[in-house]
């Protein structure tokens, strides 16, 4: 029900009318979007059916859906499932080049066999349209290194970065390692000193790490020397049991086996964060939009102790994992351009600003990254987070470490890069025996994909 | 066919009467059923990928999966994983089931309200049942273990250990389903009539005996045919596996049924998770048939 304002108005049709003039205030870069305050709006009568996996930044935009929708006349169903379910439905709903969705994620693992694939819409042409995008929208202010992974062999565009976000270390009871005269370990051997004189004490653990190893062990892995494949993209032969690949699985089983919770290796990403924001575990390999939380006052019992770091250098060097998420439109979509407008509303320069106001830790916009709004938040007990995100991100992209990250074939390794790592921690099988399979397992995968080795 | 349908007098008007009033369930059956499972056989014959639309309909090598399948120690290992997990869970949830069933198997307002309370695993959806006992093995959140530490008792996590894994898994299907027999073995008991116990009381029979000679027979047929269900079930375990040890560690709970998920929906596999799919079919066929024959047969001689 409701209420007739002094003016005659109803109140849902004034708080519609204020969001849609608004929203055109805020968001003038929308070209034809702005006949709205005249009160005819382009996509009026269209469903526009989006989903990305649930995170911050999703959930932000979720909350401000009325804005779009009464900007542009456009319904929006907003569907955000965990990751897993998010990548298995997806990928399936792509490869059909089904119409169930106009806006997903582009997730990075995927993003390489989605675009090569064809299945998702290039966004050069609605990009280069003026009718369709205003020039101060401006592609080139997302980070040059976010939109590679979500560019084609064709050198088009098929998504547009919402986050760009490193692996970094964290150490919650960073006060404990102060005692001990510590300072914050910089390379593996030092981790494994520290740890050795941190762990259990105050009844902390020393360390885990979510069981996605095939995104939280691969630091480790180019630390000791080792790779994942040959030289991606190019030459996809698995080099996993080769002497540095097995040292580096039986170096990281060994930090979880040895200095780990009880169950560590059945610890997903949320229970890695609130483990360190209880203080219950010490160390942990995150991703930045995870540790960011540990800033949280209202929930983090560690914000006065917590320290972040680089991912250690090895004897091979520091080669820090990065992600890159973005929105793109599937290219079985029947509403293309309402689906660009989405995107554009989405992450435009007035959106992604207020998510940074909101708190929000992993922009993919240059203006953002460098605000000091943002640099003041990312600054948590003394660290960083921010300059630690970029400095990882700049490395990865002067090595090309990641390279192996986005090619199609991934999904099989990074599996079989998980079972080995359980395989060793749970002591059912040696470094050497859990490797080798893993190299025989991954080769038998990919000969069944048809990749040529 | 056709004679049939055009045949005069009683007995042909009335197989008319049933063929006319069948065939249109069968035909539903038939689109429902029959179909997809047939999909299912052509696709296990092609290297359907979904990466690749153009080996959708290629049937160059039919026998390619299978061969594979005969070589893949992963998926030869599951089967010995499901095997495991279906004879322990059917086997303790018959167990419990009827044990329960005896002891709730009486007229009062007391075992009419705890014959209620227990049927409340059986109607949880599984991803509920799954989160519970997700809650119930993490030694950080969990009531059991903090309970145990607290004691002095302390127990490591069952699901990260590969030792007790699969059978952490078993017991908390056990615990959803338990009920089942228990509710199916709860009705056959109440059938018994009372004149054969009454006599075997009378001959001094005492309560083992009275189970053994008398009760037993009577609910042997129903728990053969929980056991059948349950067995069916137990291949399509999947929540539990999913959420409580992602067929981890290592693969001590990887079942073929998981197995068979990862192959099509991370690796998009999709021929070959169909031959992984259709071995198990034919598996749960045979195994039903044995089971079926085993029970059946006894109780066709009694």
């Amino acid at each position: 029900m409701t209420h007739p304002t002094p003016f005659g108005l109803h109140r849902r049709s004034l708080l519609k009318t204020s969001a849609a003039l608004g929203a055109a205030s805020l968001l003038p870069g929308l070209p034809g979007l702005a006949a709205a305050q005249g009160g005819a709006k382009k996509f009026a009568g269209v469903t526009l059916n989006v989903s990305t996996f649930s995170a911050t930044y999703p959930k932000l935009l979720q909350q401000w859906l009325p804005e779009f929708e009464a900007l542009t006349g456009a319904k929006v169903n907003f569907d955000a499932p965990s990751f897993p379910v998010y990548n298995q439905r997806v990928d399936l709903e792509l490869s059909t080049r089904g119409s169930a969705y106009d806006v997903v994620n582009v997730t990075f693992i995927y993003s390489s066999r989605w675009i090569n694939s064809g299945w998702l819409t290039p966004l050069d042409d609605y990009i280069r349209n003026p009718n369709l995008t205003s020039a101060d929208w401006d592609l080139n202010d997302f980070l040059p290194g976010a939109r590679a992974p979500e560019t084609g062999k064709d050198g088009k565009l098929y998504g547009i970065p919402w986050t760009a976000e490193a692996l970094l270390t964290a150490s919650s009871r960073f006060d404990l390692l102060e005692k001990a005269g510590l300072a914050f370990p910089d390379t593996t051997d030092d981790l494994v000193k520290v740890l050795r004189a941190v762990h259990k004490k105050e009844r902390v653990a020393g360390f885990v790490a979510d069981n996605h190893y095939g995104w939280t062990f691969v630091p480790y892995l180019h630390a000791f020397g080792g790779d994942v494949f040959r030289k991606a993209p190019d030459d996809l032969f698995p080099t996993l049991d080769t002497p540095e690949a097995i040292a580096a699985g039986e170096y990281y089983a060994n930090l979880l086996r040895e200095f780990g919770p009880d169950g560590a290796i059945t610890y997903q990403p949320d229970q890695v964060t609130q483990a360190l924001k209880l203080g219950r575990v010490n160390f942990t390999d995150a991703g930045q939009l995870h540790l960011a939380q540990l800033g949280d006052p209202a929930t983090s019992k560690t914000l006065k102790t917590v320290r972040f770091g680089q991912v250690p250098k090895g004897p091979a060097g520091r080669f820090p994992g990065t992600a890159v998420h973005g929105l793109g439109i599937p290219a079985g979509s029947k509403n293309k351009e309402a689906a660009w407008a989405f995107i554009q509303w989405a992450l435009s320069k007035q959106t992604t600003r207020k998510a940074v106001a909101a708190g929000y830790g992993s922009p993919a916009r240059r203006s953002d990254i460098d605000s000091a709004e943002f640099r003041q938040k990312q600054v948590i007990n003394g660290s960083d987070l921010a300059k630690l995100s970029l400095d990882a991100i700049e490395l990865a992209s002067k090595t090309g470490h990641m390279k192996y990250r986005t090619v199609s074939v991934y999904p099989q390794i990074d599996q079989q890069l998980n079972k080995a790592i359980e395989l060793i921690a749970s002591g059912q099988l040696s470094a050497k025996q859990a490797f080798q399979q893993a190299q025989a397992n991954s080769i038998a995968e990919l000969k069944r994909a048809g990749q040529k080795l | 066919m056709a004679s049939v349908l055009l045949a005069p007098g009683w007995r042909a008007e009335q197989r008319r009467a049933f063929l006319l009033g069948l065939s249109p369930s069968l035909a539903v059956l038939l689109v429902i059923t029959l179909v997809p499972a047939a999909a299912l056989l052509v696709a296990s014959f092609t290297p359907l990928s979904l990466t690749d639309p153009a080996a959708t309909f290629r049937f160059d090598d039919p026998l390619v999966n299978y061969r594979q399948l005969l070589q893949d120690n992963r998926f030869l290992g599951s089967i010995a994983v499901q095997f495991k997990l279906s004879a322990s869970s059917v086997a303790l949830q018959l167990l419990v089931g009827l044990g329960l069933a005896l002891l709730l198997n009486g007229k009062s307002r007391v075992l009419e309200g705890a014959r209620t309370l227990f049927l409340i695993p059986m109607v949880l959806p599984p991803i509920v049942v799954a989160l519970i006992w997700k809650i119930m093995y993490t030694p950080d959140v969990s009531p059991v273990h903090r309970a145990l530490e607290h004691l002095g008792s302390p127990v490591r996590s069952l699901i990260a250990n590969p030792e007790t894994a699969l059978w952490a898994i078993s017991l908390a299907d056990t615990w959803q389903w338990f009920p089942f027999t228990m509710l199916m073995v709860l009705a056959s008991l109440q059938m018994i009539p009372d004149d054969p116990l009454e006599a075997a009381r009378l001959e001094g029979a005492n309560r083992w005996q009275l189970f053994r000679y008398i009760v037993f027979p009577y609910i042997r047929p129903v728990l053969v045919v929980c056991g059948l269900f349950r067995l069916i079930d137990s291949f399509k375990a999947f929540p539990l596996i999913y959420v409580l040890t992602n067929g981890g560690p290592g693969n001590v709970t990887e079942v073929t049924n998981y197995y068979g998920f990862i192959q099509a929906f991370n690796f998009s596999y999709w021929g070959y998770a169909s031959a992984i799919a259709t071995v198990m079919l034919v598996g749960v066929f045979v195994l039903s048939w044995l089971v079926g024959k085993l029970g059946w047969s006894d109780h066709e001689q009694r």
